[in-house]
């Protein structure tokens, strides 16, 4: 039985079809990557799986449990299992790094603040975050919230870690950063894990399998060196960053000639 | 023509009624979960001085100039009776039945209602609400519950002090400008009120802490559309809550005075 199991998944917000019979199941311990263009229902993807929208069809069951069909206690059960790392981060705001990472452990867990701490430094450590404790959300760079964000998200020692375009908006470097905090973390804590990316590099280094979403629907789910050599034109598309393809759907401007005179 | 408005006078009664049970929905969900665990004594704490400490100056400033204002008005209107003895009677009515209470929630509804609102639309947008779902914590639980507590303890609280501060308002004017003698003012200002009276006050600020911290909360947990939506939340809730202080107190005094 697969961990996480997503069954003819459909969504539509209003007239505004967002995901279409998606199909997806990921095995224990594996590492799936999500690709797609802006819009193409990723993130409402993550958020059906963590039960924070509700599928007009289909079903999201993690363990054999539908989502769905969960009474809100045993919702927060499965959620404990879970780390979620959104996109922009969203740290609580008001409390420290600190009591970030220490809100599901004080919550959640009957241990002594001397434990709560240990398991806060290790977190912390862990993304290259040692020492920011006593910092507030709003003292650290996008990269190092984000990482923050990571520590939260692994407190609990959850089995599966859900990463929501961890490296939209971040340099190079910072995204490089980011895509070996999340292999060191795939590798130490052993956990299944979905990331929802842009970025290439680090998708197919991170990937045990690799989706695209394409107009609500998943056009291909395959290991990273299939997925490559895929001959459908909107994964080459995809692949090659180009405007011209069946990717859009409203054709994009025209390209300008340079001074070469080449197109 | 005729069917159309009848099309739109239904989906405003729809509209207006899904709001309504969308509000008493999580009205009622917060109720349910003050019994629920586990208790967090730290941010209860935290409430308690953001809505009770913070707010005493704005309650003692206002409380002190309406009934300064109220006293004048009172020992001029009876001066023209040569009655000034009633000003200090009708002076302890008004303030224990209507003004300390009323003035000290439309008070705390623009400055602790709006807080509210402004703090859960932030977080809303920025998905922190949605990060307190994930960490498997019910947001009504560990937002709604604290805001609620401290606000029917804490709005109560302010209206005896605005009462208390409200007799000295009126001291102020009447002893210390019209000459009235301070035994007299003392001894009238209680003259026409029971115990009773204080009770109802008592009453109505309960209520109106609960409106405040639940319009407060529920405006700013509903909050959509980024930046606009965090703008409009407080003034939406200050609106709301306000309406609804001033249409309960007539129904409560109504009912409470019978």
């Amino acid at each position: 039985m697969a961990l996480i199991d997503v069954v003819n998944l459909s969504k539509a917000f209003g007239p505004k079809v967002v995901l279409s019979n998606v199909n997806l199941q990921v095995q224990e311990g594996e590492s799936l990557v999500v690709l797609g263009g802006s819009g193409t229902g990723k993130t409402v993807l993550l958020r059906n799986i963590m039960g924070l929208l509700t599928p007009d069809a289909g079903h999201v069951a993690i363990e054999g449990k539908i989502i769905a069909q969960l009474k809100r206690e045993e919702l927060f059960k499965v959620r404990q299992s879970i780390g979620m790392c959104f996109q922009m981060a969203a740290l609580f705001d008001s409390m420290t790094v600190f009591e970030n990472v220490a809100f599901g452990l004080r919550r959640h867990l009957s241990i002594s603040e001397e434990e709560v701490r240990s398991r806060v430094d290790e977190c912390l450590s862990l993304v290259g975050m040692k020492g920011t404790d006593k910092l507030k959300p709003a003292e650290l760079s996008g990269g190092m919230k984000r990482r923050v964000g990571f520590a939260r998200a692994i407190a609990l020692k959850p089995k599966i870690l859900l990463f929501d375009e961890p490296t939209t908006g971040l340099d190079p470097v910072m995204t490089d950063v980011i895509g070996r905090v999340i292999l060191d973390l795939k590798h130490e804590l052993g956990v299944t894990t979905i990331t929802i990316t842009h970025d290439l590099k680090s998708a197919f280094e991170i990937a045990d399998r690799i989706a695209l979403l394409f107009r609500g629907e998943c056009i291909a789910c395959e290991p990273p060196d299939a997925f490559k050599v895929n001959p459908h034109p909107v994964i080459q598309q995809f692949l090659r960053g180009d405007a011209d393809g069946p990717f859009l759907q409203d054709p994009p401007p025209p390209k300008r000639k340079t001074k070469e005179g080449q197109a | 023509m005729v069917l159309t408005f009848i099309d739109k006078t239904g989906a405003s009664v729809l509209s207006a009624l899904d709001t309504a049970g969308d509000f008493a929905t999580l009205a009622g969900r917060t109720f349910v979960a003050i019994f629920k665990r586990p208790f967090d004594g730290k941010n209860l704490l935290n409430q308690f001085q953001a809505v009770g400490v913070h707010s005493l100056p704005v309650v003692i400033l206002t409380s002190v100039a309406v009934s300064m204002v109220f006293a004048v008005q009172l020992a001029f209107g009876f001066r023209q009776f040569q009655a000034e003895g009633l000003a200090a009677q009708v002076e302890g009515l008004a303030i224990v039945r209507e003004l300390g209470p009323v003035i000290t929630g439309l008070m705390l509804s623009g400055r602790i209602g709006s807080a509210m609102a402004a703090e859960l639309g932030t977080m809303q947008v920025t998905e922190q609400i949605d990060a307190l779902e994930c960490l498997a914590t019910d947001p009504i639980h560990y937002l709604f519950v604290p805001r609620f507590l401290a606000s029917i303890v804490v709005v109560p609280l302010l209206t005896v002090i605005s009462i208390y501060v409200g007799f000295w308002g009126g001291y102020l004017i009447l002893v210390g400008v019209e000459g009235q003698s301070a035994f007299v003012y003392s001894h009238e200002f209680y003259k026409l009120l029971a115990f009773r009276d204080l009770r109802i006050a008592l009453y109505k600020a309960l209520v109106f802490g609960m409106i405040i911290a639940l319009v407060g909360c529920w405006k700013g947990y509903r909050t959509q559309g980024g930046a606009e939506g965090v703008g409009n939340a407080p003034t939406s809730s200050v609106v709301t809550s306000s309406l609804w202080i001033l249409i309960s107190d007539f129904f409560l005094t109504k009912l409470l005075l019978v």
